[in-house]
């Protein structure tokens, strides 16, 4: 079965494919959107945390659809599936990806983040290169991008925050928990600059979406409001309102097909349910199924006219792989020590704690030295109430049980509650740390699975105890119990970018600097595969303000073409 | 940001199924035969009168059996589970639900020793726990009993349906 011709076929419908189907479909074109998951809508979500997080519902089975994880043990290198490591690297799959199911923390990189290695010089063992683009070249792209997803927030002026076209944010920040009281007066008496977390959450009714309720339940799970800034709810309730959208879910894209040289003329897609397999042909393919997905499908679309796989005449498909990370730590406020607040205030639940720090973005300091160091993230530790009890049952490596467990739970539950600082620094690109496919391991469709090469680089753990350093003296300021913090080079399987890294130079980059593959004309990516660095903050505005910038191209194309 | 443990399950490759766990349909009998034994376990891990709810009156084991026959759960930890039950089992010589609370710790105690028994139980752990504080559609957390335990409230809005209707 084949379908008609679309002006532009999307994979994937997370916040890179939402983006350009939204602008092309308003822009008057055809598009097909094509989704491997299911259409969950805002009235089906809600907060249970075994369906949600304790099982696979809104991933694939790792029995069925898995990766490979290769990792250095004993000096060699050792791969196993990830059904046996029990480590995911799926995410949200589902009609708006996994934008649905994130916190909402977001940032802009830095101007001197595209400028890394202008800035910094090399780093031994590490792949830097500056961006083709500026700051300046993206910078409307995310003001559109604020406005049009809803980003709330506070502007404080820092040496560090990325300049704005307009100051104001379209929305001012969510509700707070009290805590910040004291977690400001903290930061004050050490000299530090807190700052409000710009969230992709509504704090106000917008149109048709509902401002934030306050749930106590936000990251991992989807909202019953919609004031979350999904894909689904931003992007594609307005995209399917133009009738130009046609989204296509539970549908699997196993490889594109070119046209002899330079053209890709349709892909072949699997029905999830049905297994029947159809054709989609389009204009222009736009690949955005996260990024070693992305990087997993043009290698297992390789044909006789490339047989290295699509877009890939440099060589550097899958290389460069980044993550979002750096460590974490949290601590505990206790009822009988508590300062500046009251204890019933700290337990109200559902407010944010919206405080990030940018005051060592880039160190430059006479005793630590130059470096460029990151962002940090302060929060609760999640809520989930059963992960929750599960991280307490143990202790010195034994479990508790019986009457100390209970004793222990309903102190811990009742009379502390645990604050969070998350990392992120730069994840160095370098040759350990790669996607390609796995010759030995096929998916449930017959595919070859992608095989993930994970090492850090050490330069990222140095940046991070660095950082863990001073997140620990902030909640010691605050009386902070049990401080704990975990810098490794374990990665977060979530916020994962690079292995299409764009370029101007054909030999060294997979795409051009508006995301388009150097070999075939009518292939773009446009999820976070583009990124050759991955500056020191989480992705997902970046994601979306370059997905503004490509469909714009596309849009210029297409009237080019006709 | 979710940043799973790193649970490594590779030491059951080599081991032979002694039971067919993997298969729903059988996995009912299998389940059977363990049954009384994971009830003992659960009901000394939270007995009456602890400040939690008991596996008893939650009703745990029947949670248990739900939730590791549903299509969503992992093929291998319900067989990790069945057969660190038959394990146990033939570690106590079959007599683990008739010993005392004292003597239930110490072999207990003595399985949690091993790599296996530790793994076993800590599924039983994190199982059990699952039914005690996940929403009560699932047929444990009886009247929200072990979230009021914990002076919480589980979040708006609740599943009308178990594992979201698929």
């Amino acid at each position: 079965m084949s379908s008609p011709l679309f002006d532009v076929v999307v994979i994937g419908s997370g916040a890179g494919g939402g983006a350009v189907a939204y602008t092309l479909c308003k822009a008057g074109y055809k598009v097909a959107l094509l989704e491997k998951g299911k259409l969950i809508n805002r009235k089906e979500f809600s907060k249970d945390e075994i369906a949600y997080v304790r099982r696979d519902i809104v991933t694939p089975s790792l029995f069925k659809e898995y990766h490979t994880i290769e990792t250095q043990q004993d000096g060699g290198w050792h791969t196993l599936p990830t059904y046996k490591l029990g480590w995911s690297f799926w995410n949200g799959n589902i009609v708006g990806g996994s934008s649905n199911f994130m916190s909402g923390m977001f940032h802009r990189m830095h101007p001197d983040d595209f400028r890394l290695k202008s800035k910094y010089g090399t780093i031994e063992g590490a792949n830097i290169v500056d961006w083709p683009i500026s700051y300046s070249d993206l910078e409307p792209y995310y003001q559109k991008a604020e406005d049009i997803i809803g980003i709330s927030g506070l502007y404080k002026p820092h040496p560090f925050e990325p300049p704005r076209s307009r100051k104001r944010f379209c929305q001012p920040p969510t509700a707070e928990n009290r805590v910040v009281t004291l977690f400001d007066k903290s930061c004050q008496s050490l000299g530090i600059t807190p700052l409000v977390t710009p969230r992709a959450i509504l704090s106000q009714k917008r149109g048709e979406r509902e401002a934030c309720y306050y749930s106590n339940f936000c990251g991992s799970y989807g909202c019953s409001s919609g004031a979350k800034g999904s894909a689904r709810e931003a992007l594609l309730k307005p995209a399917l309102a133009t009738g130009n959208l046609t989204l296509m879910s539970h549908s699997h894209v196993k490889q594109l097909h070119t046209k002899g040289k330079g053209k890709v003329s349709h892909a072949v897609v699997v029905d999830t349910i049905t297994r029947k397999e159809r054709t989609v042909a389009g204009k222009i393919f736009v690949v955005a199924a996260q990024a070693h997905e992305s990087v997993r499908l043009l290698l297992n679309s390789a044909n006789t006219s490339y047989p290295q796989g699509l877009a890939n005449s440099s060589g550097e498909l899958g290389k460069n792989l980044l993550f979002s990370a750096g460590g974490a730590g949290e601590g505990e406020l206790h009822q009988d020590s508590l300062k500046e607040i009251s204890f019933s205030a700290l337990m109200e639940p559902g407010l944010f704690v919206n405080r990030s720090i940018l005051d060592w973005y880039f160190v430059d300091h006479w005793w630590d030295g130059k470096f460029k160091g990151g962002l940090v993230e302060f929060m609760f530790e999640h809520q989930n109430i059963i992960a929750r009890t599960i991280k307490r049952s143990e202790e010195e490596g034994k479990l508790i049980w019986g009457t100390t467990l209970g004793e222990k739970l309903t102190r811990q539950f009742t009379r502390t509650k645990n604050i969070r600082f998350e990392i992120f620094n730069d994840w160095l690109p370098h040759d350990n740390c790669f996607v390609s496919l796995d010759p030995n391991y096929r998916d449930t469709y017959g595919m070859a699975v992608g095989k993930l090469r994970i090492e850090g680089h050490p330069h990222d753990l140095k940046v991070g105890e660095y950082l863990a350093e001073k997140c620990i003296a902030i909640l010691e300021e605050m009386g902070a119990k049990n401080i704990s913090s975990s810098v490794t080079s374990i990665p977060p399987q979530n916020l994962i970018a690079g292995g299409c890294r764009f370029g101007t130079d054909p030999k060294t980059s997979v795409l051009n600097p508006y995301c388009q593959s150097h070999d075939i004309q009518n292939l773009y990516v446009a999820d976070a595969a583009f990124m050759p660095t991955g500056g020191s903050v989480p992705y997902t505005w970046t994601i979306y303000a370059n997905a503004f910038r490509i469909a714009d191209h596309i849009i210029q194309t297409l009237r080019r073409g006709s | 940001m979710q940043r799973r443990n790193f649970l490594h399950f590779s030491s059951l490759c080599g081991v032979s199924s002694l039971l067919s766990a993997e298969k729903p349909d059988s996995f009912r009998q299998d389940f059977q035969k363990v049954s009384l034994l994971i009830a003992a376990v659960q009901e000394h891990m939270f007995p009456e009168k602890s400040l939690l709810p008991s596996a008893k009156k939650m009703h745990t084991t029947q949670f248990l059996f739900d939730t590791m026959a549903d299509k969503t759960f992992n093929p291998e930890i319900r067989q990790l589970v069945i057969e660190g039950a038959a394990r146990f089992e033939h570690y106590t010589d079959g007599k683990f639900t008739l010993l005392t609370a004292e003597e239930k710790e110490y072999a207990l105690r003595s399985y949690e020793m091993s790599e296996e028994g530790k793994r076993w139980l800590s599924q039983m752990m994190v199982l059990t726990l699952e039914g005690l504080f996940g929403d009560p559609i699932y047929g444990s957390n009886i009247d929200e009993s072990g979230w009021q335990a914990l002076h919480v409230e589980g979040g708006m809005p609740h599943p009308k349906t178990r594992y979201i209707g698929i």
